[in-house]
């Protein structure tokens, strides 16, 4: 079976600092992946990589049959990644609707297409369409997090990229977000999910892989994962010797 | 009398500040979009003017149709000299190389002009200079016609062209967040690209309307660069609005400061607007608001 996506031992850097060493990592059509890990394990670098924003000194990127580790994030993105960076990255003085037309603008030719599109993230965030004409850097954290995703599913990607989609939300807007990643999961798109909170990560997904210190320790599906004593330990906050009994 | 003084200068000071637009305007586009200083912004302008003289009187056509070929050098010359120079540096990825580079091509620029037309100025002349129409006291020059004319539409094209158009958006957001416009699948390149063809053609443009005022030789940008940077600045590095209504005032400060004060003054009283400025309001008179959300 071949995968959606895959990543062969990855070694990224920046500069002369190495961040992951060797980062192997695939996904399949129609899966949830989690990627966990502390902060500093190298998860929101392996995004970017696998963005085309940050070109990975070793290693392979594969999507769809094809090799794109030489190929730049704009192309990616035609392709079919999509990547919502951490830190959200709204065009802050464009409004809430030029931002959404951005996210189609491998579509920019044909507009019944963009407006038709736009009108399903409407759907899917109502509170978006009330702000259509405000800019985007005047929206709430929370408002601002949907309209990135929103942004990123008006190019229709095979791939989702997800980094910290929780990181500065109230808990009923995070639940709100994990929703709507599984919505656009169902709906046929994979997902890959960066989030310190490991919690949510592992009950959102069905596979997950856990990064320490730049490399993969453990990965499997999230069932085993949760029951991963090292897993617990470090990220689920139980303490070890609780799951081994 | 005194009113149709003030509205004699007040027209005097738009059309200079709007021909200050179109120059400033190139500048303040690829500051936002590459956040960097075009050092060789003013040859274009000369090489405008130049473009526009030789083409009135080699090839004996009208000044209308010079102002549009000034246009066209600058658009296509800065095309082939972003192509040639800068984007190659640019991908060494080393953020001074392209700067420092702009100053080897303004010198490379003007040397190559002076080596071709010589340091004695040209007398740019057009037909429409000397017929002025009349209009309850004031006098109009069809110069002075023209040239709002010619700037109003272009600044108001522009304008719809960045709030309008896909790729107008697309290079607002080039210039906001340029990693993050990468990830919609825009090419960042070809907007930089469309900067570099947009402003050089403005500013060839502005130098074939600014000419007849200037003295024509290889140097004649340099003049009116420095008041566009002022504009700029006063405007709020970056943004286009603000820049339009600075360049408005910088007109109309120097038509006013030559009537009641003396026109040697003039740089000195923009200057000293430009230190106010950055004293009370360092991001410029309309700075773009961000509220920050965490």
């Amino acid at each position: 079976m071949s995968a959606l996506l895959s990543a062969e031992r990855l070694e990224l850097t920046y500069g002369q600092v190495s961040v992951c060493r060797d980062v192997s990592l695939s996904i399949e059509k129609g899966e949830i992946v989690a990627l966990i890990g502390a902060n500093g394990a190298g998860k929101s670098t392996t995004l970017r990589a696998i963005a085309g924003l940050l070109p990975p000194r070793r290693g392979s990127i594969v999507f769809c049959g094809r090799d794109v580790t030489a190929m730049p994030s704009h192309e990616r993105s035609i392709l079919g990644i999509a990547l919502v960076p951490e830190g959200r990255h709204v065009f802050p003085f464009l409004t809430v609707r030029e931002n959404l037309e951005l996210g189609g603008f491998k579509s920019r030719n044909d507009s019944a297409k963009i407006r038709r599109k736009i009108g399903e993230i409407f759907n899917m965030f109502p509170r978006l369409s009330e702000r259509t004409t405000q800019n985007a850097g005047t929206l709430s954290g929370g408002e601002q997090q949907m309209l990135v995703l929103g942004r990123a599913m008006m190019s229709e990607p095979q791939l989702l990229c997800l980094d910290e989609p929780s990181l500065g939300l109230a808990p009923m807007v995070v639940q709100d977000i994990f929703r709507t990643i599984r919505a656009i999961n169902a709906a046929g798109t994979s997902v890959l999910l960066v989030e310190q909170n490991a919690r949510y990560a592992l009950e959102t997904a069905s596979r997950g892989y856990v990064l320490q210190t730049g490399s993969v320790i453990a990965s499997g599906s999230c069932a085993d994962l949760k029951q991963n004593p090292r897993v617990q330990e470090a990220y689920l906050g139980r303490i070890a010797t609780a799951a081994v009994s | 009398m005194t009113t149709t003084i003030v509205l004699q200068q007040a027209i005097n000071g738009v059309v200079l500040g709007s021909l200050y637009v179109l120059v400033a305007l190139g500048l303040t586009l690829i500051y936002g979009v590459l956040v960097q200083i075009n050092f060789a912004h003013a040859d274009f302008v000369t090489l405008g003017a130049f473009a526009a003289y030789f083409f009135m009187h080699l090839v004996g056509a009208g000044y209308i149709i010079s102002i549009g070929v000034a246009f066209l050098v600058g658009a296509v010359l800065g095309w082939l000299i972003n192509a040639a120079i800068f984007t190659p540096l640019r991908r060494k990825g080393n953020e001074l190389l392209p700067l420092i580079a702009t100053i080897g091509v303004s010198v490379m620029m003007q040397n190559l002009m002076l080596a071709w037309f010589g340091p004695i100025p040209y007398a740019f002349e057009t037909p429409y200079s000397s017929q002025v129409i009349r209009f309850a006291g004031i006098y109009v020059s069809w110069q002075n016609v023209i040239i709002i004319a010619v700037s109003s539409v272009t600044i108001a094209l522009l304008y719809a062209f960045m709030k309008f158009t896909f790729l107008g958006k697309a290079l607002r957001a080039v210039s906001q967040d340029r990693e993050t416009a990468g990830l919609m699948g825009i090419n960042p390149n070809q907007l930089i690209m469309l900067t570099f063809v947009i402003a050089s053609a403005l500013a060839g443009m502005a130098g074939a309307m600014l000419a007849p005022v200037l003295v024509l030789t290889p140097f004649a940008g340099t003049s009116v660069i420095v008041k566009a940077f002022a504009i700029v600045i006063i405007g709020g590095f970056g943004n286009v609005e603000g820049t339009i209504l600075a360049g408005l005032i910088v007109g109309l400060i120097e038509s006013y400061t030559t009537q009641y004060l003396d026109p040697g003054l003039i740089d000195i009283v923009v200057f000293a607007l430009l230190l106010v400025m950055l004293a009370i309001k360092p991001t410029g008179l309309i700075s773009e608001r961000r509220e920050e959300n965490v």
